[in-house]
């Protein structure tokens, strides 16, 4: 095709956006409402891992270091410790800093009694391990347990577990919810276009009589559709900035268990705004050139 | 050049369209194919266009032999030919110019060449004062001119005008038929089909009489505008 051609098609792409305003309304709002409800699931499901991984970032790994072992054989553990692939995070807690820790824990009385026993520190050196994947929890404190220098290895595998399994089934979920959405939106949408494709069947039609080759024929629809796509991308984009940024705001006022737990705040639209805005213009685009490929396959068969 | 060889048309109905059709319109020629309603007149254009398939026989078309081309290759077809319809069916969202200069696009003609040559086409039928109008602006018989100058536009091998009068007022039907003579004597293939027996007398020619599916009359006629 000659670069005048495609200069055509897509001027006229451009121009029938305008020409079919009611139709191209029509289609970007559905294509928003779609955009909308696909952008804010896949939003929530990631601020929910992020939350679900940030649990399992707060669930460590003690490693107690055999009493009487000299300091470069601690020193060394610690190296060994992070040689361990899964090891994310190692820091070591001597048994004076967890005994101050103790006492200091202690209501006034309990400390006048142990105050003097400081030089029977009963309490071991440790190091507090995280790990960057808990699934692999149990191959990880194994492999701590046969260091040198290691008298055993805490880990609660259970709780571990029951994580594993909370981010499994919400993952499954989230996919299903997530696949139906854009399945029901690319029914929504190329039946919008169709009705726009419908109402210019005739000049579809003329279209096949003179000789246009189906490419032809779809290249301006899918332009139009495209730029509908992007243009309503751009509206879910601004739309999804603003709820967001409420959502979030509401969440964290409101529910003082993620600070509680530790974990970090939700994602801040900022931090997200480049993948979001490039998400959206991709799908927006995708949707609307897909939409109108699908709806123009049937009039194109003359 | 039109062949029909042996060529039947039964569709999904059961109904009998074309019965051992044989039938061969040779280039330069002008032929009326005449027929009442139901005859297969319809059935004759859309073997032609490739819209339907022969059930049995062949058909050529241009050099196309049109049993074995393949669906992606049917617009190759389709060039070589111009169509008027009944109807008319100009493109309403584009204006006259637009219309005519669409099918040259089509084919991806060079723009020096859609410049020069969509004016020319559209002062031969005599509208380049309405070049910019939109079909809607324009009457029956200017909108039939303009499809005329689209069918044209492309130097068809072949013009299937398939009843173009029949929207028309007769005054112009005759004007029409008359663009479509002075087209055929510069060498393009005409076929019209009308069942407008008044202007079949007066032009005279090639007449093919279709009836029940099978050709009842195949003459060359003079015209009563010769003898005047």
């Amino acid at each position: 095709m000659k670069l005048s051609s495609i200069n055509y098609l897509v001027g006229k792409g451009i121009s029938s956006v305008w020409k079919n305003k009611m139709m191209s309304f029509a289609s970007f709002c559905i294509m928003l409402v779609s955009l909308l409800m696909v952008g804010l699931s896949v939003l929530a499901s990631i601020n929910i891992n992020k939350i679900i991984s940030g649990i399992e970032g707060k669930n460590e790994v003690i490693v107690i270091v055999k009493d009487g072992t000299s300091d470069e054989a601690i020193t060394a553990l610690e190296s060994s410790i992070k040689e361990i692939k899964n090891v994310d995070t190692v820091s070591f807690y001597s048994r004076e800093e967890a005994w101050k820790s103790m006492i200091d824990d202690m209501s006034k009385e309990e400390k006048e009694l142990f105050q003097y026993a400081e030089g029977d520190n009963p309490l071991p050196d440790t190091y507090k391990v995280s790990v960057k994947n808990i699934e692999k929890m149990a191959d990880t404190t194994n492999r701590m347990s046969t260091l040198e220098g290691v008298e055993s290895v805490k880990a609660s595998n259970e709780f571990a577990d029951v994580l594993i399994s909370v981010r499994n089934i919400f993952s499954v979920i989230a996919l299903a919810v997530i696949a139906a959405l854009i399945i029901v939106c690319l029914v929504i949408i190329s039946n919008t276009t169709r009705t726009s494709v419908f109402a210019r069947r005739k000049e579809i039609n003329i279209m096949k009589y003179v000789g246009a080759t189906n490419k032809f024929i779809k290249i301006p629809f899918q332009i139009e559709g495209t730029i509908v796509g992007l243009i309503a991308a751009v509206a879910a984009f601004v739309l999804t900035m603003f709820v967001y940024r409420g959502a979030a705001n509401l969440i964290q006022d409101n529910y003082q268990i993620l600070t509680i737990l530790g974990v970090d705040s939700l994602y801040s639209f900022r931090d997200i705004i480049i993948p979001v805005g490039i998400a959206y213009l991709i799908a927006g685009a995708v949707i609307g050139a897909i939409g109108t490929t699908i709806s123009t396959s049937k009039y194109v068969k003359v | 050049m039109v062949e029909f060889n042996d060529v039947s048309v039964t569709y999904s109905s059961g109904v009998d369209a074309l019965n051992h059709v044989t039938l061969k319109i040779n280039d330069g020629d002008f032929a009326f194919v005449v027929g009442s309603s139901g005859a297969g007149k319809s059935t004759l254009i859309k073997l032609i266009l490739k819209e339907i398939d022969a059930t049995e026989g062949t058909v050529t078309v241009n050099g196309f032999n049109l049993k074995k081309l393949k669906r992606r290759k049917i617009p190759n077809l389709r060039r070589t030919l111009g169509i008027v319809f009944q109807d008319f069916r100009l493109i309403p969202t584009m204006t006259v110019y637009e219309n005519v200069a669409f099918v040259l696009r089509v084919i991806d003609a060079p723009k020096k060449y859609i410049k020069s040559r969509v004016p020319y086409v559209i002062s031969l039928v005599g509208l380049a004062h309405k070049a910019k109008a939109y079909p809607e602006e324009l009457s029956g018989g200017e909108q039939q001119r303009v499809a005329l100058a689209r069918a044209l536009v492309n130097d068809p091998q072949l013009i299937i005008a398939d009843e173009p009068t029949g929207n028309i007022d007769p005054a112009l039907s005759y004007e029409i038929v008359e663009l479509l003579k002075g087209i055929n004597e510069c060498g393009t293939t005409i076929l019209m089909v009308t069942h407008e027996h008044d202007i079949v007398r007066h032009f005279g020619g090639r007449i093919i009489n279709i009836n029940a599916g099978s050709i009842a009359f195949d003459e060359t006629i003079g015209g009563a505008n010769e003898a005047q």
